[in-house]
């Protein structure tokens, strides 16, 4: 868990030391994607507990997923579905609050604080 | 196990006891294999999502202040939004300058009306002798030692003068109003109640010829003056004569009527 603490930290400060700025244009798309990502890890984590946990699988459904995600969004703007990143968002939305109470449920039953 | 085995049986045992341990070593290297693979896995993951965060974190707080992304159905609710807000400020606009000019109006009228009623005042009081006034007209100086002038004397210069057209007339200095009324006792002749010296000065203002005329026509005033004894008459056109303004008495019995 620390590891895990600690590299999201790695990764915050990496991103404000290199003061990124993401163009415009590409805000939506990152945004969708940062959502996919977020839900891919917390994913894994439940995995992880579950004790099913395929690294294979989560390094390549990491990567599916986030460009899948910003893909789609790009696609509704070319077809001129803008609306589509809220399917996105909506859909990534559910299944990061869904995963998030999985590890939370399977963090409390490791530590014993439920059945 | 049964305690009392045979040999056979306990190497077969050995055997198994030691292919069991190796399994059980490889599974727990492999477990742990893939608990770090995991760890990994999960770690650069969550690095990444950090990263991203922040990227788009800082993207969205530039965001806020373009409205290219905004998406069409925004920017026109927001187009409409503002367009109504613009009417209704334009519709305030319109009625507070509405309200300005009317305000001007009203503020105008009034000044206007102040300054025709001062105008007109002024020169009711100019007419009435309460304002000082000045202008062309004829000085008459007459001379009175044995004091043989009588109130009505004065009372027949004022009236020709009025004749002759004068707009305003003082005695010795004082002005003479609708009000003022001659007097005499005691060999003195007074006006509104105050005794005139000798030497009379009586000063008008209007066409100096006509006010000459009035008193110098054959009959008239001045030669009348000329056959009481002691008396001389002598009139003056001028070019300026300045009047003072009578001492305003006020009224003490009289009221403005109502609705006049």
């Amino acid at each position: 868990m620390l590891v895990l603490a600690l590299a999201l930290a790695l990764g915050v400060t990496l991103g404000l030391l290199t003061s990124i700025t993401v163009p415009v244009a590409l805000l939506t798309y990152l945004g969708v994607a940062v959502l996919a990502a977020i839900d891919s890890c917390l994913g894994g984590m439940r995995a992880a507990l579950e004790q099913t946990f395929d690294d294979k699988a989560f390094v390549f459904g990491f990567f599916t997923n986030t460009l899948m995600a910003a893909f789609i969004v790009f696609i509704g703007d070319r077809i001129g579905v803008r609306e589509l990143y809220l399917a996105a968002v909506v859909a990534f939305g559910m299944r990061v609050f869904d995963n998030l109470g999985q590890v939370r449920r399977g963090l409390f039953q490791r530590w014993g604080w439920e059945r | 196990m049964s305690p009392n085995r045979k040999p056979k049986d306990t190497l077969v045992h050995l055997r198994e006891e030691s292919v069991r341990r190796i399994v059980e070593s490889e599974k727990a290297v492999e477990r742990s294999f893939h608990e770090g693979r995991l760890l990994a896995s999960l770690a650069v993951g969550l690095l990444l999502v950090g990263f991203l965060l922040i990227a788009q974190w800082r993207g969205n707080q530039t965001l806020t202040r373009e409205l290219d992304r905004q998406s069409d159905q925004d920017l026109a609710v927001m187009i409409q939004d503002m367009t109504t807000e613009n009417a209704g400020l334009r519709d305030e606009v319109m009625r507070l300058q509405v309200r300005i000019i009317d305000a001007e109006r009203s503020t105008k009228d009034t000044s206007d009306v102040l300054n025709e009623a001062a105008e007109e005042l002024h020169a009711l009081k100019l007419t009435a002798g309460f304002e000082a006034a000045e202008g062309p007209g004829c000085r008459v100086r007459i001379e009175d030692p044995e004091h043989v002038l009588l109130a009505q004397d004065f009372v027949a210069l004022v009236h020709e003068l009025r004749g002759g057209g004068a707009e305003a007339i003082a005695v010795n200095g004082r002005r003479v109003t609708a009000t003022t009324g001659f007097s005499e006792g005691d060999g003195w002749v007074f006006m509104g109640g105050t005794a005139l010296n000798s030497g009379y000065l009586v000063e008008a203002i209007g066409d100096p010829a006509s006010l000459d005329q009035a008193l110098t026509m054959p009959g008239g005033l001045q030669s009348r003056f000329a056959t009481f004894p002691g008396v001389t008459t002598e009139i003056r056109r001028a070019e300026t004569v300045s009047v003072a303004a009578a001492v305003d008495a006020g009224m003490v019995y009289g009221r403005p009527v109502e609705g006049e």
